[in-house]
C-alpha cells in the first residue's frame, strides 16, 4: 500500500493505493487517524485500492467512530468496485459516508 | 454455469504464518483461480475468503507471533465442486468459540468470518492430521 496526502480548504485528502489487508492496516490507521485527531474532515480516496479484506473495513469503521466521536467526519471517496463490494458484503452501505 | 465447462485441479502450497505472507496468498489463489472457468467476480470472492482464513491462522491460531511455522493452503476442484484445505499447527481452534460478530453491531473486527460464511456454502473445523493441528475445510459448488 501507498499513500499520499493533500491539504485544500480544510479537507484532508488521503489518496491510499494498492492492497490493504492485515499487514498494512497499521500504516493506513498511521496516516488516518493523526488527521482525525486534528478535527480535520478527511476525504479517504479509494479509487486505486483494488483489494480490501476485513482489516481495511475495520480501519474504515475506527476512522468514522473517531471523527463522529470529536465531531468531524470521514468520506469515502470515489470507491474502487472491489471496495465498494467488500463493503456492502458488511452492510455499511449505509453507516459510513458515501460519496 | 455447467460443471463441464469447470476443470477438475489440485494444488497446494506452504507460506510462512505471518501477515506479510498475506498477499503470496492471494497471488496462488488467483493464480489457481485463473485456470477456472468462472466469474471474476467470484473468483475475487473466493480470493478473499481464503485470505479471511489464512488471516483468521495468523491473527488467532498464531496470535500474530512470530513464528517459522508454515501452513498449507490446498485448492481442489473435482466435478465443480470447490474445496479448500488449511492446515495449521498453532493453537487448536475452539469451534465453539469462533463466531463473527453481530453485523449490526458496527465495531471493528470480527468480519472475517462473517465474510467466509457469505461466500462458501460449508465451513468445517476438524483436527489436523499429523503433523498438523487445524484442518479447516471452506467449500462451495461452482456448478451454482
Amino acid at each position: 500500500m501507498s499513500y499520499k496526502v493533500t491539504e485544500e480548504n480544510n479537507i484532508s485528502t488521503v489518496y491510499l493505493d494498492g492492497e490493504i489487508d492485515m499487514d498494512v492496516t497499521e500504516k493506513a490507521k498511521e496516516v488516518i487517524m493523526p488527521l482525525i485527531e486534528a478535527k480535520k474532515e478527511v476525504h479517504l480516496n479509494l479509487k486505486d485500492v483494488q483489494y480490501m479484506d476485513s482489516s481495511g473495513i475495520s480501519v474504515l469503521i475506527e476512522s468514522h467512530q473517531k471523527a463522529t466521536e470529536l465531531g468531524t467526519k470521514v468520506t469515502l471517496k470515489e470507491i474502487s468496485k472491489s471496495v465498494l463490494k467488500v463493503i456492502m458484503m458488511a452492510k455499511l452501505e449505509q453507516i459510513l459516508n458515501l460519496d | 454455469m455447467s460443471q463441464s465447462q469447470i476443470i477438475n485441479l489440485d494444488e497446494k502450497r506452504d507460506f510462512e504464518v505471518n501477515s506479510s505472507n498475506l498477499k503470496h496468498v492471494r497471488s496462488f489463489c488467483r493464480e489457481v483461480f485463473e485456470k477456472l472457468n468462472i466469474k471474476q467476480d467470484l473468483k475475487d470472492e473466493l480470493v478473499l475468503a481464503i485470505a479471511e482464513a489464512a488471516q483468521n491462522i495468523v491473527k488467532h491460531a498464531y496470535n500474530n507471533e512470530e513464528t517459522e511455522d508454515k501452513m498449507e493452503i490446498k485448492i481442489s476442484v473435482s466435478n465443480g465442486q470447490l474445496e479448500i484445505g488449511f492446515f495449521d499447527k498453532g493453537r487448536p481452534v475452539e469451534k465453539d468459540k469462533i463466531r463473527h460478530r453481530k453485523i449490526d453491531d458496527i465495531k471493528p473486527g470480527g468480519l472475517g468470518t462473517f465474510f467466509i460464511q457469505q461466500i462458501m456454502d460449508a465451513v468445517v473445523f476438524k483436527e489436523g492430521e499429523k503433523p498438523w493441528i487445524n484442518h479447516l475445510i471452506l467449500s462451495k459448488n461452482l456448478n451454482n
